[in-house]
């Protein structure tokens, strides 16, 4: 039997890697190396030197998470190209715009960015325009996310019986859901419009006079509830209707026999298989509604005066046009904060659905 | 034998290229290729720049240049410029730049400063005696007026009148207009030069149909609408036009030449911009319904007027290309042009106090001194005379003296008359960089006011506490 000589090399290999050994294949120390370098290049290094050693960090850590899992982990390394796509296109520039709102820059001038501490939250939450926004954007969201689940319930009861037609009228239905928001807003724009437009033409013929939807307050909020609500009601249907058409057909013969009467029926069979679909359908409507920019810049621009501006229309104008860098990225994480409660709620209902199936 | 026609061909394709190689002057030795990427906006005036550039350009140098032009649709223009200037990535040699954004690009080091390139060149020097002196302190200077010189004319444009001289001039409507009113409904354009706000007032009512009556002798199956002019929320398509209502009442914007000193509150909101700005809100009376909604920009006046629904517009030249042309036009062949009103005096004579529009064309500030001197020679050919005339025969505008004062300017377009005379009576908005924070609340407050939800007074009160903020806030008044 023949023993291996024992030497110091071969001790060093024996003895476990701590998170501190040097390797290529230590990303923890890389992750480390990260978290240091990242927020020390951007308060101390110029922007362009403190984006390249950033990327050059986030690199690091990427190339040592390889060299650890090469061999090992297969699953990690195949979806590795995926998570890198995901990283440079998403990840990063979000952390960078997140880094941003520390700062007081402007993209539009030379200036470098100056730290800020959380000045630019402070300047958010204090600015009355913020608040009359949100509440805008509240007030926007509850009448067509309302609207939308009113409509969409209506529609899949409708759709729930076999008629003639139903497959065609269905598709139909379901359309406005695939066409893009700027066709939208374009073709809202025309049929509101007084002059050449289809509704101010189809009330002349009664009134003698064009119909001008658009020129008060009130009327312009409805127009964008009407755009979005004709545009996203058929999802809140397609969802009920899922539900709807799993209720199980003895239960309401069951139901018959007992002669329960319609909302009886309704209420103790229909709504449990729906309920939680229908929640969903709240979320999710909730989520995108609050976002809601596109329909609200095209047919309105936020007029007359402010009256329509949502907060996604407000943070575009603070990004784009007063170009205030800094406080738009802040207001758009607070935004973004906003949203992901939202989501969790909206995942949470999401795994109790499937609980429940 | 098919093999042969096959070779005969190939003889004869190689003739007829060494024949073109020997037609092809010799390019001198040393010379290289350099490519000018310019960012311009996608509408006419640029279209036919590229198109002289590559029909016309030969640099002096002997090098090869060729204008390389970023089309970009002009809704996202300045979002696109701006990322590009600032993200860094220098992809520009030039750019065509609204004056407004001169002050914002200028401080942010990406636009070059002229001044020792013209001061060592006397054909620039020449150029720039030739050029109006309201252009030059529109499209050229930064800060406004100043003698620092940072971009060249591109296409100068300003507001005219588009009207209907097939109703205008109709016998019976003008019988009709002189029982109403006691005087002679304008025809020409020499009579439309002399018409005032007070008489756009009258055309603006008379000219109001609803469908059923006759206009110009035929029945109307559709409302028609005597006068329009830009009402909108977006951009500064209301501040453009109440602008020159408050210049011609004698008030005035806040003037930025006038800095630490010139204060907003008191100026912007004084009694005659208020008054001047109340005579413009009582004109939309007279307007397509559309104009309630505050949403009546430029392009819907445009439509409207090619549509045939409006008698009488103010409308910036660079739309009068697709007025005349039939194929986007219902009124080509009806239209005729004149320059914009203005406030009558005590004395009778007429103050025409106008926006100017049109953009300049900059150069950037990272080309090495090489493509310096090129994109110089370029735009010494672009603002030689003769090069001027061929974009004016295309549909363009020149800001040369010696171009549209030449008696010939005026047949190239329609509207050509009223370019030279009305380009005395041009000002511009604000150029520095705090611009587009003071257009966009004014656009907002003015939007109150068009659609009913605020006075004059309390729009500019609004207007000018706001401006007295920002600009003490960025250090511009004391």
């Amino acid at each position: 039997m023949t023993q291996t000589p024992v030497t110091t090399a071969t001790v060093a290999a024996a003895r476990p890697a701590t998170w501190w050994t040097p390797r290529w294949s230590n990303w923890r120390l890389a992750l480390v190396v990260a978290a240091v370098v990242l927020p020390a290049s951007a308060l101390t290094l110029p922007v362009n030197a403190a984006f390249w050693l950033s990327l050059a960090a986030a690199t690091l850590v990427a190339v040592t998470a390889v060299v650890d899992a090469w061999g090992r982990r297969r699953g990690p390394l195949l979806v590795a190209p995926a998570l890198a796509l995901l990283f440079v296109t998403n990840l990063f520039p979000l952390m960078w715009s997140l880094g941003l709102s520390f700062f007081r820059y402007r993209a539009n001038r030379g200036a470098a960015p100056v730290f800020a501490g959380f000045a630019n939250y402070q300047t958010v939450f204090a600015s009355p325009i913020v608040w009359d926004r949100l509440q805008t954007t509240a007030l926007v969201v509850i009448l067509t996310v309302g609207t939308q689940m009113i409509v969409g319930f209506l529609l899949a009861l409708l759709f729930e019986k076999e008629f003639p037609g139903r497959r065609v009228l269905l598709m139909l239905v379901l359309t406005p859901m695939m066409l893009s928001y700027v066709a939208i807003g374009a073709f809202f724009r025309y049929y509101y419009e007084p002059t050449f437009g289809l509704l101010s033409q189809a009330v002349r013929v009664f009134t003698g006079r064009p119909f001008i939807l658009l020129d008060t307050p009130a009327r312009a909020l409805a127009g964008i509830i009407v755009a979005d609500a004709w545009m996203w009601s058929p999802f809140v249907m397609l969802l009920v209707l899922s539900g709807l058409v799993s209720v199980p057909a003895y239960l309401y013969e069951a139901a018959e026999v007992d002669r329960a009467s319609w909302w009886r029926r309704f209420w103790t069979i229909t709504f449990p298989y729906i309920r939680s679909l229908l929640l969903l359908a709240l979320l999710f409507r909730t989520i995108e509604a609050f976002k809601i920019f596109d329909v609200v810049f095209l047919l309105t621009e936020g007029g007359p005066g402010t009256s329509t501006e949502t907060i996604g229309v407000y943070v575009y104008r603070l990004a784009f046009q007063y170009f205030r860098t800094g406080e738009s990225t802040a207001l758009a994480y607070i935004l973004l904060f906003i949203v992901v409660v939202l989501t969790n709620l909206y995942l949470y209902f999401v795994k109790q659905r499937s609980a429940e199936a | 034998m098919r093999i042969q026609w096959r070779i005969a061909r190939a003889l004869i394709v190689v003739a007829v290229l060494a024949l073109v190689d020997a037609g092809t002057p010799p390019a001198p030795a040393g010379a290289e290729d350099i490519v000018l990427h310019m960012a311009v906006p996608d509408w006419p005036p640029t279209r036919i720049m590229k198109d002289l550039a590559d029909k016309q350009y030969k640099a002096p140098s002997g090098n090869k240049v060729t204008l390389e032009p970023d089309f970009i649709p002009w809704p996202n223009y300045y979002e696109r410029l701006a990322a590009s200037l600032t993200s860094g990535e220098k992809k520009y040699q030039m750019a065509v730049s609204d004056s407004q954004w001169l002050g914002a690009f200028i401080e942010g080091g990406y636009y070059l400063k002229l001044n020792k390139y013209i001061d060592a060149d006397p054909q620039l020097q020449a150029i720039l005696r030739d050029i109006h002196p309201a252009v030059v302190d529109a499209y050229m200077t930064y800060p406004y007026k100043s003698k620092n010189y940072y971009g060249f004319p591109q296409m100068p444009d300003l507001l005219v009148v588009y009207y209907r001289k097939d109703v205008f001039c109709n016998p019976a409507e003008q019988r009709a207009f002189r029982a109403r009113y006691r005087y002679k409904l304008p025809c020409t354009p020499q009579e439309m030069n002399n018409a005032d706000w007070s008489m756009v007032r009258d055309i603006g009512e008379f000219f109001r149909r609803t469908a059923g009556e006759k206009l110009a002798g035929q029945p109307l199956t559709d409302d028609f609408y005597g006068i329009a002019y830009q009402a909108g929320k977006g951009y500064d398509f209301a501040s453009m036009q109440i602008n020159g209502f408050i210049w011609q009442y004698g008030a005035d914007i806040w003037d930025e030449t006038g800095v630490p000193h010139a204060h907003a509150v008191g100026v912007v909101n004084s009694d005659a911009a208020v008054k001047a700005f109340d005579h413009y809100l009582a004109l939309t009376q007279y307007m397509p319904p559309v104009v309630k909604t505050g949403t009546m920009d430029i392009f819907k006046v445009d439509e409207l007027f090619r549509e045939g629904k409006v008698a009488w517009i103010i409308q910036w030249i660079g739309f009068g290309e697709s007025t005349i042309t039939p194929k986007t036009s219902k009124v080509a062949d009806k239209s005729a042009f004149a320059m914009m009103p203005g406030l009558r005096g005590p004395d009778g004579k007429i103050t025409r106090w106008s926006n100017i529009g049109g953009q300049p064309f900059i150069l950037t500030t990272w080309n090495n001194e090489k493509v310096t001197r090129e994109a110089l020679d370029f735009c010494k050919w672009w603002l030689s005379k003769d090069t001027q005339i061929k974009f004016a025969k295309a549909g363009g505008q020149s800001a040369l003296k010696s171009v549209y004062d030449a008696p010939e300017y005026n047949t190239f377009r329609p509207w050509n008359h009223a370019f030279g005379p009305s380009l005395d009576w041009q000002k511009d908005v604000w150029h520095v960089p705090e611009f587009f924070e003071l257009l966009v609340e004014q656009q907002e407050e003015f939007n109150k006011a068009i659609t009913g939800q605020e006075t004059a007074k309390q729009a500019l009160d609004t207007i000018a506490s706001f401006q007295e903020k920002l600009l003490k806030e960025s250090g511009k008044i004391q």
